[in-house]
């Protein structure tokens, strides 16, 4: 998989993910189900930027500031990866926000410095497997890469399609063990 | 010696307890690492989709079901009209089927009293589990690694990645003034170090003669309310008091005590004294907007909640008593107190508190999560709660216009006698009198 190349959606610091990003409070009641993915995209991001839902378009990158997503549930990445986001990166965030996005196949990439060298709007290229974002300008800055399982998940599409791939495999391969 | 080299020689306690979970000397903070982890604890909230996952992959057994821990403590009672009575049944039946004997199912409490009263949280365990306010098991010594849904990752594989955080050092001298809590001392400190980020994805390790002072229920409360910060884990030392606990609940199982490298790098370091510390209220709606509580005071209330991961433990039972022992909960309030376990009912039925309480004019609601997350007690709308639940954030327990403060269980409970945010003291200090 190619780094992913996109239009950037600049937010702040601080932003908060539960009640920000989304708003979770609408709905939590949906504990246990499949994800609402029409809700979220309808939530995504609206509060801080009204024309979101309407206007991101697949292969999107979202770049915020630090502490980004702050007090967030998984719902805040599926709302972000049901829109199309391809990649988030930030100044900094908690680890919990790493870990959900990427579970659910959105790559969070840490990276000191981008919130400055970035502007709303222009095209960001940056790749999770190697840490290496480049700037519009053509400028280069370093994020720690992702680990060969973090790339696995995320070329996945997450978690627990790859999973489901792995033991899919498994299961072939017995097959293939026990014939005559 | 290169830095990198300096930090793998010099370790501190989250780098000492991941490097023995994934078979290595030292590990580098930043580092992505796989660990195995000595238990995972999951609840039944997001079951319904654990179990279709499950079956997507086509799981048919996990490998080490002894390890599972699985708590239902959200939903302790599946009410009319919620699917919370085929969760139970369908994650009780799964627990059999796999061999699961660590199954707990409603009214024994919240995941964290679970894994503390039972033994699972010992020295030196490293524990997979779905939240960040387990980390109140770091009392013990106890490390805690949230890995939210990704706990059936952990499940199934027995393993799962994780990036070794980096470590802070909060020190805590003095002792604790009259009529104050530990829940106002993680207040105090999320005020200070939410904004600025110093504790971001840190794991924060407590010290100082303040800590030996406090109990095991004030350390808890302190290390449950710290991912509001953005700290990764949190993670305390064990002494002579948290030792006796451990050992007379370990049943056998191994423990060790990890101490840090005296020359261990500390992102940052901070120090408390916790006599200087004094009664607070978090305003909504931001987890670290606490404010002394003289500048909340006065305002009305309609309802009052006392328990949650952060204060569901016997010491917040017997200081809400020592609060309400005589008093009544004023008519326009309700007053819901949660003990956290079952462990804490009985404890808290023995020593007389639970009957205090009623007496009082407190609902007493079964062990488990209940009012925290808005299961019980709905806020209508521009109702205001007073509560040493987690959260305060808009819609959190009801209506969204409805506000959230939040404070310890002596500021909740004098807040509930007399209708209004109140500073504790002058009522406590009746009560001792």
């Amino acid at each position: 998989m190619s780094a992913p190349r996109g239009r950037v959606w600049k937010f702040g610091d601080d932003v908060h993910g539960d009640d920000g990003i989304i708003e979770f409070a609408i709905i939590r009641d949906s504990f246990g189900k499949e994800f609402d993915e029409d809700a979220l995209r309808a939530m995504c991001f609206r509060r801080l930027r009204p024309e979101f839902p309407q206007q991101v378009r697949k292969g999107d990158i979202v770049v915020g500031g630090r502490n980004f997503a702050h007090h967030n549930h998984v719902e805040v990445s599926v709302a972000m990866r049901a829109s199309g986001i391809a990649l988030v990166v930030v100044e900094s965030c908690d680890s919990g926000f790493l870990r959900r996005a990427l579970n659910h196949g959105l790559p969070v990439m840490i990276c000191p410095g981008i919130h400055e060298a970035v502007q709303d709007g222009e095209i960001l290229e940056a790749d999770p497997a190697s840490g290496r974002v480049t700037l519009p300008d053509g400028r280069v800055l370093r994020a720690n890469p992702f680990s060969e399982r973090m790339v696995q998940i995320w070329h996945a599409g997450g978690s627990i399609p790859l999973l489901e791939r792995e033991f899919a495999a498994r299961r072939a391969t017995d097959r293939e063990g026990k014939a005559p | 010696m290169s830095a990198v080299a300096q930090t793998i020689a010099q370790q501190t306690v989250a780098q000492k307890i991941i490097a023995a979970h994934c078979g290595r000397d030292a590990v580098a903070v930043g580092e992505y690492v796989t660990v195995s982890p000595d238990y995972t604890a999951c609840q039944e909230l997001f079951w319904p989709g654990h179990k279709r996952n499950l079956e997507r992959i086509g799981v048919d057994r996990i490998p080490r079901p002894d390890k599972a821990v699985m708590v239902i403590d959200h939903s302790t009672s599946a009410a009319m009209g919620s699917p919370h009575h085929e969760t139970h049944r369908t994650l009780r039946d799964w627990c059999a089927q796999q061999g699961i004997e660590n199954f707990f199912g409603p009214g024994n409490g919240l995941r964290h009293l679970v894994l503390t009263e039972r033994g699972f949280a010992r020295p030196g365990t490293l524990i997979f589990s779905d939240e960040g306010n387990i980390a109140s098991i770091g009392a013990l010594g106890a490390l805690n690694l949230p890995i939210s849904a990704e706990v059936l990752v952990s499940l199934i594989q027995d393993e799962n990645w994780i990036a070794v955080p980096p470590s802070a050092r909060i020190t805590l001298t003095g002792r604790l003034g009259f009529g104050v809590t530990a829940r106002d001392v993680i207040q105090t400190i999320l005020r200070d170090c939410t904004g600025d980020g110093r504790l971001l994805q840190c794991c924060v390790e407590f010290d100082g003669p303040g800590l030996d002072a406090l109990s095991l229920d004030d350390r808890q409360a302190i290390l449950a309310s710290l991912f509001h910060s953005g700290a990764y884990t949190g993670i305390m030392v064990p002494d002579a008091l948290a030792l006796e606990y451990v050992r007379a609940r370990d049943a056998g199982r191994p423990w060790q005590v990890v101490q840090a490298d005296p020359g261990a790098t500390y992102m940052t370091r901070l120090s408390y004294d916790l006599g200087r510390i004094a009664p607070m209220v978090t305003v909504p709606p931001d987890a670290h907007g606490a404010v002394p509580v003289d500048q909340a005071a006065g305002l009305r209330i309609d309802q009052a909640t006392i328990g949650s991961c952060a204060n569901g433990r016997l010491d917040d039972m017997r200081e809400a008593a020592r609060l309400l022992r005589g008093r009544q909960v004023a008519p326009h309030v309700t007053l819901y107190v949660t003990p956290g376990s079952r462990g804490v009912y009985v404890e808290a039925a023995r020593e007389g508190l639970l009957e205090v309480l009623a007496e009082a004019s407190a609902t007493i609601l079964a062990p488990g999560c209940t009012t925290c997350w808005g299961y019980q007690g709905v806020l209508n709308e521009n109702e205001v709660l007073i509560s040493t639940q987690q959260f305060n954030y808009h819609g959190r327990n009801g209506a969204r216009s409805s506000r959230v403060y939040l404070a310890g269980p002596a500021v909740v409970a004098a807040s509930a006698v007399a209708g209004r945010i109140t500073d504790p003291r002058a009522m406590l200090a009746e009560a001792v009198a």
